[in-house]
């Protein structure tokens, strides 16, 4: 060793490594200003025209707080809020005890199945939202398959799902996956050997779970609480579907209504209806900060051991798993085979055989018209909005969380911000935006881009969840390394992390491309003849009663979700959806 | 002139002070050791020599070309600093090969594609690692991707070589091999060298001068044996080896030593000094274990100076010698004996210069 009397140290000195044409500091100010302008900019005219006795299109308007006088004096207002709370708080109680519930069956016992269960029980979240709706009120809707079958034939009265309880109980479904992930990824970060310990002192398994499992469950809890309430406030599908014949108005459908039937088109009163659920929800999302922080105290040191001390469930495993597959099969599974069925008959009814109504009219009819014109919009605004915001999230998270730009300890929480805003006043906002910016705008509202960027801001929250764990993961030492032997920030970015980050970037763009295309709710008041998305096509073809075209388009954007999905998983491992649970 | 100059290093996270006043020069092509407990400050300490972390006071210079300088709004970017580091996990990139972690720094620099190959293959023989040219570093060993950051940091001739916990992810064998290989690695080249650890072996057999950091704050810079023989205070005492810590008092000064009587049987031990220690009267002397000589009662070898008779509380035997626990009165001491002293009772003698008065 001492031999060696080196010529690389007696080498001549090498040049210094250049410095980039392009100042790293000037890109990153870039990526703020479009992520700032893009979450945060629609908000400002939304703001503006809350205020406004006018549209803001229309000149001579003065600053007047009319507009929220008009909406907080409506008594329908008031009745719609009641609803809307009332759903909320028994859609967050339901679906977090049922997600800590399957949470803690999945993980810690030995119930027969878990692995699969907590696979499928992630389904309603990932199945197109539309769709899904629809299937459950071709089987549980007054008139429903099951609804008749169970009354003709067993004289059963299944629950009513048009009801406030009905609802919720369908939210419920929905998201539940949302605590469940939430609890898992708790469950997985605290150490088994604490619950071991309790054994060993002489706990039995179920004192083990209500004293030391459940109270380290609390902050998951509640950081799944306020998400799911927040969610469900701003839920516009089952309400809107469901809730308008018996005349139950949630916020969202108030807001909904007074768009579409207003006399005076563009009416201040739904900007200030919208700005005042905005604040709500942005009120939950900073408590829910707060509460994420708590978190961190539970946080057990060295959670490294997955292995899960199992609980034996003894008599209860079977009843429990049969119990499980019932909540599947009557929950999702039915729901979507329905939807399948309603897609080939004229109509679904159990008093007549499926086969007797047999038609194809529904599918043929998707390759004219509006039908095909919106499969062909979505499918475009899909794959452009995937790869864009790919990009626009893979840039802001390498600035956020890999540069020293002194805003950047802001972006995460910009990035994570439309997930707490309700998509229909993305819809409104981006709305009022098109209008205020001249020439642009115009372009942008004439066309389906306009839809694509407001779907694109809605789902971005997901890419960031996607990106996040994996740049976590990625030690912050390779990216020094490669500055410390000479690489400017562009280098180190492009030839160390981005290649690292390629298996987010890849589920990134597979899980972005079907959110946007199964999106509906900012499109509704963006949409317009030409620029029709499918999830708009959808809506108003149900309202029109065209069940069987809906159901044709739903299971298009299923058949597109699954084989996505599907492919997704096997070639990434899209593990990395279970980080949605973060959202 | 890869000489480095730290001058006054200030820095907090958050309402933490993480750097006090931090100042120390590496005299070229030496190694230097930051040594110090977890969260000291020392690895704080080297990612801002690196430019990693900005200090908000004070100033480092590096072979006369200044990193940084808070006063004066310098702050170099780390990728213009040319300096060599190797972290803890050694941050070899895992989607590249050991050549294309090599050549990446020369790739940054320009060189041309046969300088390049040249430059690789040589820093690899270097580290013996030449037959590896081609693996990815999941095919590596910890100890050989450990050689293959060494080289990385290396290939491209840095002014300073900057090392972060390298060795703690080695087992302890392969430890010990790697430290006296760096070590002769680093001599030979005449690298100016920081080193950061936590382990005193390592910062006492391979550096040229050592500081011991504490809180932030630099505690003693020395050679390693004044940092292990005349500690500067408590904690230097404490962490560098084991010590036993007596209180007494001060009773007098001879001109060569300071006498301090200890416990309540009357032991009075000379400590070295030069000078007499300020007013305090009562103060702590520091005896390593291992300086403490033992011999049968009876015996009145040590020419009857500096020595008493303690009482054995317990000996327990460690192979390559034995461990005394003793009394005096009711001084505790503990003992590193390379003999087994038979009887209850044994004769102490503790040389003026094992005692090192520490406060």
């Amino acid at each position: 060793m001492t031999t060696v009397t080196s010529e690389t140290a007696g080498a001549l000195p090498l040049p210094r490594p250049r410095r980039p044409r392009i100042r790293a500091g000037a890109f990153q100010w870039g990526i703020w200003i479009a992520l700032v302008g893009l979450v945060i900019g629609p908000f400002v005219p939304l703001l503006y025209a809350s205020f406004r006795d006018r549209p803001l299109y229309e000149p001579g308007g003065v600053f007047k707080v009319e507009p929220y006088r008009e909406v907080l004096s409506d008594p329908a207002f008031w009745h719609a809020a009641r609803n809307t709370f009332e759903y909320a708080a028994i859609t967050t109680v339901l679906a977090v005890l049922g997600g800590a519930l399957v949470a803690i069956l999945v993980t810690r016992t030995d119930l027969p199945g878990r692995r699969a269960f907590g696979a499928l029980v992630l389904l309603p979240l990932l199945l197109p939202a539309l769709g899904l709706i629809v299937g459950w009120i071709e089987i549980w809707g007054p008139g429903g398959y099951l609804t008749v079958w169970f009354d003709t034939r067993l004289h059963i009265k299944t629950l009513a799902i048009d009801t406030i309880l009905g609802m919720s109980l369908l939210e419920t479904v929905r998201l539940l996956p949302v605590a469940f992930m939430t609890c898992r990824a708790a469950l997985a970060r605290t150490d088994a050997s604490l619950e071991d310990a309790a054994r060993s002192a002489g706990a039995k398994p179920l004192k083990v779970i209500t004293s030391v499992t459940l109270p380290m469950l609390r902050p998951a809890l509640l950081n799944s609480a306020t998400l799911i309430f927040t969610l469900s406030l701003a839920s516009l599908g089952i309400p809107l579907l469901l809730g308008t014949s018996h005349n139950i108005q949630f916020i969202s459908t108030y807001l909904y209504y007074h768009w579409t039937n207003a006399a005076t088109p563009d009416p201040p009163s739904v900007a200030a209806g919208a700005m005042i659920l905005l604040l709500i929800a942005t009120a939950l999302l900073f408590l829910r900060n707060r509460l994420l922080g708590a978190e961190e105290r539970y946080v057990s040191v060295g959670g490294r051991a997955n292995r899960s001390a199992l609980v034996s469930l003894g008599f209860w495993r079977w009843p429990l798993a049969l119990g499980f597959v019932l909540y599947l099969v009557f929950g999702t599974l039915i729901p979507i085979l329905g939807l399948a069925l309603t897609s080939v008959v004229t109509v679904l009814t159990p008093l007549i055989a499926p086969w007797e109504l047999f038609t194809w009219e529904n599918w043929q009819a998707l390759g004219t018209g509006q039908f095909r014109q919106a499969i062909e919009n979505s499918a475009l605004i899909a794959f452009v909005g995937a790869i864009l915001t790919t990009a626009l999230v893979t840039a802001a998270t390498l600035v956020a969380h890999r540069s020293r730009f002194h805003l950047r300890k802001t972006m995460p929480f910009v990035m994570l911000y439309p997930r707490a805003t309700p998509g229909i006043i993305i819809g409104i906002g981006f709305f009022w935006a098109y209008l205020v910016t001249g020439v642009a705008g115009d372009w942008l509202r004439n066309s389906i881009w306009g839809i694509m960027i407001a779907f694109c801001v809605r789902n971005l929250p997901f890419a960031y969840i996607v990106m996040y764990p994996t740049m976590a993961r990625i030690g912050e030492e390779l990216d020094r390394a490669a500055r410390s032997v000479g690489a400017s920030w562009w280098r180190t970015s492009g030839r160390i992390v981005v290649p690292l980050l390629r298996p987010a970037i890849f589920a990134s763009f597979a899980l972005m491309f079907i959110e946007i295309l199964n999106d509906y709710d900012p499109a509704v008041f963006l949409a317009k003849p030409g620029t029709d998305v499918m999830g708009t096509v959808m809506l108003s073809q149900f309202q029109q009663g065209f069940i069987g075209q809906v159901a044709a388009l739903a299971m298009v954007q299923v058949a597109v979700t699954v084989i996505v999905l599907g492919i997704g998983a096997r070639l990434f491992k899209l593990g990395a959806l279970g980080g949605r649970h973060d959202a | 002139m890869p000489e480095i100059h730290v001058e006054k290093l200030v820095k907090h996270f958050g309402e933490q002070l993480a750097l006090d006043d931090v100042t120390f020069r590496v005299d070229e092509g030496k190694l230097f050791t930051l040594l110090g407990p977890s969260g000291c400050g020392k690895s704080t300490t080297l990612l801002s020599i690196a430019g990693f972390h900005s200090p908000e006071r004070g100033r480092i210079a590096g072979g006369g070309e200044v990193f940084f300088d808070a006063e004066r709004r310098v702050n170099v970017a780390p990728e213009q600093r040319n300096l060599g580091i190797v972290f803890q996990s050694y941050a070899v990139w895992p989607h590249m090969t050991v050549f294309e972690n090599l050549a990446f720094p020369l790739k940054v620099r320009r060189v041309k594609r046969k300088e390049i190959r040249a430059r690789v293959a040589e820093t690899l023989e270097l580290v013996e690692m030449g037959q590896y040219t081609d693996r990815y570093p999941h095919q590596l060993s910890g100890g050989q991707q450990q050689r293959v950051a060494l080289a990385r940091a290396l290939v491209y001739s840095p002014s300073v070589l900057l090392l972060d916990e390298p060795f703690s992810n080695l087992d302890a064998k392969l430890r010990e091999r790697a430290r006296s290989w760096v070590k002769d690695l680093q001599s030979s080249l005449g690298l100016t060298t920081i080193f950061v650890t936590h382990d005193q072996d390592e910062a006492l057999s391979m550096s040229d001068s050592v500081a011991v950091m504490d809180r932030g704050v630099v505690q003693q810079i020395g050679v390693p044996e004044e940092i292990y023989r005349r500690p500067a205070n408590r904690f230097v005492a404490e962490f560098v080896g084991r010590v036993n810590l007596i209180s007494g008092t001060v009773t007098g000064f001879d001109g060569r030593s300071v006498l301090v009587e200890v416990g309540d049987a009357g032991v009075v031990l000379r400590a070295t000094a030069t000078r007499p220690p300020k007013a305090a009267t009562s103060v702590t002397v520091a005896v390593r274990p291992e300086a403490v000589t033992l011999g049968a009662e009876g015996t009145q070898v040590f020419n009857g100076t500096d020595t008493f008779v303690a009482r054995v509380h317990a000996v327990s035997f460690l192979g390559d010698h034995y461990e005394y626990e003793l009394v005096a009165g009711r001084l505790p001491l503990s003992v590193q004996a390379a003999i087994r002293v038979p009887g209850e009772n044994v004769r102490v003698h503790i040389p003026p210069d094992a005692c090192a008065i520490v406060e």
